[in-house]
């Protein structure tokens, strides 16, 4: 519960941000990218839509995306997305309680997206 | 007393004096005593079809023999197509002399064929460019280029060779031939600064070293072993360092690629850099956190700060520093730090890791990297050249070689067309081994004339082109920056290399599905020929390093 509360106010802050936030405007240019967070048993997720400075979501982990961040368990997830650490991603990923699909550059963009909103 | 042909003496320079076995270009008038003495003193010329090429083997010739490559041009035009292969070598630090004829002398301002001001051209990326106005100094000049070729942070050198003097009659004993004095020095570090490195390093706890070219070209393969393995350092030997230790050496992170690579930088507490530029690949050093310490080990001192400023700062060669450092290093064990960081790398390269291993149509590049490692194995030299051919390549290509796995195209100029003249350097340089070159299609058509170089040659190369029918590098940046909609010379078409390359001369062999792959490699490197392996490969994919390209450009 706590983890898909935390996605859905991550994706109202960005799109706060892609109202009011030059340079996250800037940072997300025009690109096309879907980019979804989800627990490995798909049931908990959130699909984050970027289409050209647009940015739109849909709730759910079954949707097809250009990369996705998989949590092993939505305990987990809440606790290293609510720290901000990349130091506790990196020992997440190592433990097995996170792992990337496709990018993880795409991944390492959306981070750096949300960096730059809660600085 | 016996006379000489001053165009002689270059090539008698060249055998007696330095050793030089094997040269790269192409004729013409203007340096014919220079060609006539390479058949007197019995030198192997590889007459190539465009002089980039020639330029661009001769500088990988000296990445994989450790002696400056040796290059002829002719006056104009040849020497304006060495340019490019010029300022590669300029900017890779590579020793390349440059021998390059030009117009008379005596006609100066006449309105001669091919004159023009080539020194002036050519000085921004050299280390030494002159002109021989006497026959009887060729020897002496020719000296002095070597030496600048090769003093220091090595580069290309440039000597200009006028046919005023090139053809005309000496006595021999007017140009003596100089002694080369093979000089036992080196520049050493501070020793304030080997203990203030070696405290740094004795207490690290998330370590990492990463070696350059500078590892490379001081062939120190023993020091960094004994280095690494007191220390329990994990590294990563990149650019012309690559292969100096195996790529399968228990504490290599290639196994995390290039991703792991930034992952684990954001971690580590102390990073050893050695002979290894902060450029742009690094992000000029922001990729690096700013709470780690940072040890410098290059031959350049204006490296040391660069970037980024050093907790320590060792300028030497890179095995003569580790050399001095190690009785000061404490024998370590890091395997925690090494088990995690490759945990977690594989954590976000997971995808690509599966990808290597799953049969795929249309084919990922990536499976079609692992079926080359698959087939031709750790005991070969590959060349990579291309867009996203090139991360594709360098991540998934390992070997036991020095200088094993080259990304052509991945130095400072990111120089497309560079695979096919380094592949063909690297066949010469070390017959005994298969040499493959993995080209963009793109990257391809730039020298793929030197398959006929290759035929007349006999230098059996396999060239496996990943044909996304496109500059794809280029053609993925557009489509997050202007849009799919609006691409810009950025397609090509479906193209049969493979026939082109039959037409002149090699074996070729076309691939459109996974299970094709093995088998049209096993033949191909059976063939005994040249040849092309043109694989038709996912246009869809694209490679971290795209979007890394288009951020570093983007402005607002
Ligand atoms: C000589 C040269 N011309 C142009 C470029 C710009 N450029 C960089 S990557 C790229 C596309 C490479 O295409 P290809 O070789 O097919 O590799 P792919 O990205 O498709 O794998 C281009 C044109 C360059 N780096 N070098
Ligand atoms: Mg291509």
């Amino acid at each position: 519960m706590k983890f898909s509360l935390l996605l859905f106010i991550l994706y109202r802050k960005l799109k706060k941000a892609v109202k009011t936030n030059r340079a996250y405007r800037s940072h997300i240019g025009t690109v096309q990218l879907k980019i979804l967070i989800k627990t490995a048993d798909g049931k908990r997720g959130r699909l984050f839509i970027f289409d050209r400075g647009v940015l739109s979501t849909l709730t759910g982990g079954g949707h097809a995306a250009d990369a996705a961040l998989v949590w092993s368990d939505a305990a987990t997830a809440f606790r290293v997305m609510a720290s901000g650490s990349d130091e506790e991603s990196f020992k997440a990923a190592a433990e097995g309680g996170l792992r990337v699909e496709g990018m993880a550059y795409y991944i390492q963009w959306f981070t750096d997206g949300i960096k730059l909103v809660m600085k | 007393m016996a006379d000489i042909k001053a165009g002689h003496l270059v090539a008698r320079y060249l055998k007696e004096v330095e050793k030089i076995d094997m040269v790269f270009g192409i004729s013409g008038g203007h340096i014919e005593s220079i060609l006539d003495g390479f058949t007197e003193y019995s030198i192997r010329t590889i007459d190539v079809r465009h002089e980039q090429a020639a330029a661009m083997m001769a500088h990988a010739y000296s990445v994989y023999t450790g002696r400056p490559g040796v290059c002829f041009l002719t006056a104009g035009p040849g020497f304006t197509n060495g340019l490019t292969g010029i300022a590669n070598a300029y900017l890779d630090n590579v020793p390349l002399v440059v021998l390059c004829g030009r117009h008379p002398l005596r006609d100066d301002l006449k309105g001669a064929l091919q004159e023009m001001n080539q020194i002036d051209m050519v000085k921004p990326i050299t280390k030494w460019a002159a002109t021989c106005y006497d026959a009887r100094r060729i020897p002496e000049y020719m000296a002095i280029a070597f030496r600048n070729a090769t003093a220091g942070r090595p580069g290309p050198v440039f000597l200009e060779l006028p046919p005023d003097i090139l053809n005309i009659t000496i006595p021999e004993e007017s140009a003596p031939m100089p002694i080369k004095v093979a000089r036992n020095y080196a520049v050493v570090p501070a020793d304030e600064e080997l203990e203030a490195a070696a405290e740094i390093i004795n207490g690290a706890k998330k370590p990492l070293f990463l070696g350059g070219t500078g590892v490379g070209f001081s062939a120190c393969s023993d020091r960094l072993g004994e280095f690494v393995e007191k220390t329990g350092i994990p590294f990563m030997l990149l650019n012309y360092g690559r292969g100096e230790l195996p790529d399968t050496h228990p504490l290599s992170i290639w196994d995390c690629g290039n991703v792991g690579l930034l992952v684990t930088l954001g971690q580590a507490d102390v990073i050893v850099a050695a002979g290894l530029r902060f450029n742009w690949l690094f992000m000029s050093g922001d990729v690096i956190p700013g709470g780690a310490k940072v040890v410098r080990i290059d031959i350049d001192p204006r490296e040391i700060d660069r970037n980024r400023r050093a907790d320590a700062g060792l300028v030497g060669d890179v095995g003569s520093v580790l050399g001095r450092l190690m009785p000061l290093v404490e024998k370590k064990d890091h395997g925690e730090w090494v088990r995690t960081l490759r945990a977690a790398s594989h954590a976000f390269i997971d995808s690509e890791l599966k990808a290597r291993v799953a049969p795929s149509d249309p084919i990922h590049p990536i499976r079609l990297v692992a079926k080359i490692q698959e087939v031709v194995g750790e005991d070969a030299l590959y060349v990579i050249d291309g867009g996203d051919t090139s991360y594709f390549g360098q991540v998934g290509l390992f070997t036991r070689e020095k200088a094993g796995v080259i990304g052509s195209a991945s130095g400072l100029l990111g120089c497309l067309g560079t695979g096919i003249p380094f592949g063909i350097a690297a066949k010469l340089a070390r017959p005994d081994k298969p040499v493959v070159v993995l080209n963009g299609d793109g990257s391809f058509g730039f020298n793929s004339m030197e398959f006929d170089t290759m035929v007349r040659h006999n230098i059996p190369v396999v060239v496996v082109v990943n044909n996304d029918c496109a500059w794809g590098m280029i053609k993925h940046s557009q489509e997050m920056s202007i849009g799919g909609d609006r691409l810009q010379c950025s397609e090509l078409g479906i193209r049969r290399y493979d026939l082109m390359v039959e037409g002149l001369g090699g074996h070729g062999e076309f691939v459109t599905k996974d299970e094709e792959i093995v088998p049209a490699l096993k033949r191909a490197l059976e063939s005994g020929k040249p040849a092309c392996v043109n694989v038709m490969t996912d246009p869809s994919v694209t490679s971290p390093a795209t979007p890394l390209f288009y951020q570093s450009l983007k402005m607002e």
